[in-house]
């Protein structure tokens, strides 16, 4: 094949892919705002309150191995760690999903009092 | 813009007459790039519809803790905490789990007296009516392993053993839309939710709070822990806040994993475009000797990176889409599942706008634009002599 015959026939099929490509990602938004719309339509926000409602948590029933990982915003902190501290979760899915721990960040009610044996506070 | 044109012309001439190097190089890009946003796009997606949940939780959850451990609730802390000012509602809740051995699975039984008003269009069959025992509604990964559908009887053993054995007849299960939240469910009155826990009379799992103004939680946490001892307070908003927090860390945690597989690849690309071969040693002495200045050499070099950056970045985007929210992310999807035996299929709301998938594109084609400019720019300054000569 000579060069200039080969010149619009590589441009035509870069301007396809390229326009493949465009199209797909066009195609990605579309879809997406589609699943929002669904997601956000008054039945389905009635029926995602209802159910919350009912359980009373945002928890997702993504593994129910552990208790911790059912529940973790009702889980207690040291909940994964219960039988040894700092113990690792054996469940992989405790890399994922885990108790929120910022959740307890600024949760303390009493102040810890120390006194100590000499002097003053430091 | 012609001359742009004539060197994009080249370029593609170019990509074309190396296509095995670039296609590698292309692969490689999408595959770490599908990698990278498939986890982006996944927290993004649970992060929202754990937001979009959290509207509706109570403004306080109350629990109690002893030994470190959860502890049932005497319900007397009801009345107590409902007597608090600015205390709307309080809720005495019962729910727990139960193990199931024959389909080895963790059961969440949840008691809904009081609550068990559902939509329609939430069941198939029909939710509880108000008061009914013997009855349940399932969730449908619990309803598919126990193989039941709605009519159906099933037994359960409880928590306390034979003695709590409990025959309840399905009226609803779950519809698939709802699964990410009741997959492993099953909702019951509260007296056949205590049987099966084994929580005795007297006693609840927690307390759900709603206030007049939610804005007071602090105060009534406050109110709640002096009234009720080793009381642990979950306050609505600090509960959002935190699992934003979380779910940000994790997700961020996996993608800095992943950094060195991009790393890993720029290095890659550094040393395919360093490296020239002596067909483009000839291509670039011949350019050169035509009158080819440095900055076309350059600009052409330039414009071959950026085909294969955007083409490779662009597949990769929409590879990770189809693979979160068409295929259902197998693999990502089994980390956040764990040994669970029990969960729904993980069908997600995409949370991808334009300005996302720009910046991601962007993000990553300008770094590999970037790492081609050196060899580009030693490529440009060949002596076109030396190099046609097939000297270094």
């Amino acid at each position: 094949m000579s060069p200039p015959a080969r010149a619009p026939r590589l441009g035509a099929a870069a301007i396809a892919v390229g326009a493949a490509l465009a199209a797909g990602l066009a195609a990605m938004l579309i879809h997406a705002r589609a699943g929002r719309a669904e997601a956000d339509r008054p039945a389905a926000r009635q029926a995602r309150a209802a159910i919350v409602g009912l359980t009373g948590s945002p928890d997702l029933a993504l593994s129910s191995a552990s208790r911790w990982l059912r529940h973790p915003s009702l889980s207690e902190p040291g909940a994964a760690f219960a039988d040894a501290p700092a113990m690792p979760d054996t469940d992989p899915a405790g890399a994922a999903i885990a108790a929120p721990r910022a959740l307890f960040h600024g949760a303390a009610r009493e102040r810890l009092t120390v006194r100590r044996a000499h002097g003053a506070p430091r | 813009m012609k001359r742009h044109r004539a060197l994009l012309a080249h370029a593609l001439g170019a990509l074309v007459r190396r296509r095995g190097r670039n296609a590698a190089v292309a692969v490689g890009l999408a595959l770490v790039v599908a990698l990278f946003t498939a986890v982006l796009f996944l927290g993004d997606a649970l992060r929202a519809e754990v937001e979009a949940g959290a509207r509706h939780v109570p403004d306080l959850a109350v629990q109690r803790l002893v030994a470190g451990r959860p502890a049932l609730v005497p319900t007397d802390a009801a009345r107590a905490v409902a007597a608090i000012p600015g205390v709307r509602t309080v809720t005495p809740r019962v729910w727990g789990y139960l193990y199931a051995p024959p389909i080895s699975a963790n059961v969440t039984v949840l008691g809904a007296t009081g609550r068990e008003a559902l939509p329609p269009a939430v069941v198939a069959g029909r939710a509880l009516r108000p008061g009914e025992r013997g009855a349940c509604v399932l969730g449908a990964a619990l309803a598919d392993a126990l193989g039941v559908r709605v009519g159906d009887e099933i037994a359960l053993a409880g928590n306390a053993g034979a003695d709590a054995v409990r025959v309840l007849r399905v009226v609803g299960t779950f519809h698939d839309a709802s699964a990410l939240r009741t997959a492993d469910l099953l909702v019951t009155s509260d007296t056949d939710a205590r049987a099966l826990l084994g929580v005795a009379e007297g006693f609840v799992t927690d307390l759900a709070v709603a206030l007049s103004t939610p804005d007071e939680a602090r105060v009534a946490t406050d109110k709640i822990a002096r009234l009720i001892p080793g009381a642990r307070v979950v306050d609505k908003q600090r509960l959002r806040r935190a699992y934003a927090l979380t779910l940000d860390g994790r997700s961020g945690l996996l993608t800095a994993a992943l950094l060195p597989a991009l790393a890993a690849l720029l290095l890659l690309a550094w040393d395919r475009l360093t490296g020239l071969s002596e067909a483009e040693r000839r291509e670039l002495g011949v350019l050169k000797a035509v009158g080819w200045e440095v900055r076309d050499v350059l600009t052409a070099r330039l414009w071959e990176s950026a085909l294969v950056a955007f083409a490779g970045a662009t597949v990769g985007v929409l590879v990770a889409y189809v693979y979160v929210f068409v295929a259902q992310a197998p693999g990502l999807a089994g980390a956040l599942f764990g040994w669970s035996a029990l969960h729904p299929p993980l069908r997600l709301t995409p949370q991808v706008d334009a300005a996302q998938t720009l910046a991601l594109v962007a993000g990553v084609a300008v770094p590999f634009i970037a790492v081609g400019l050196v060899p580009a720019w030693r490529a440009a300054t060949l002596d076109p002599d030396r190099a046609l000569r097939g000297q270094a």
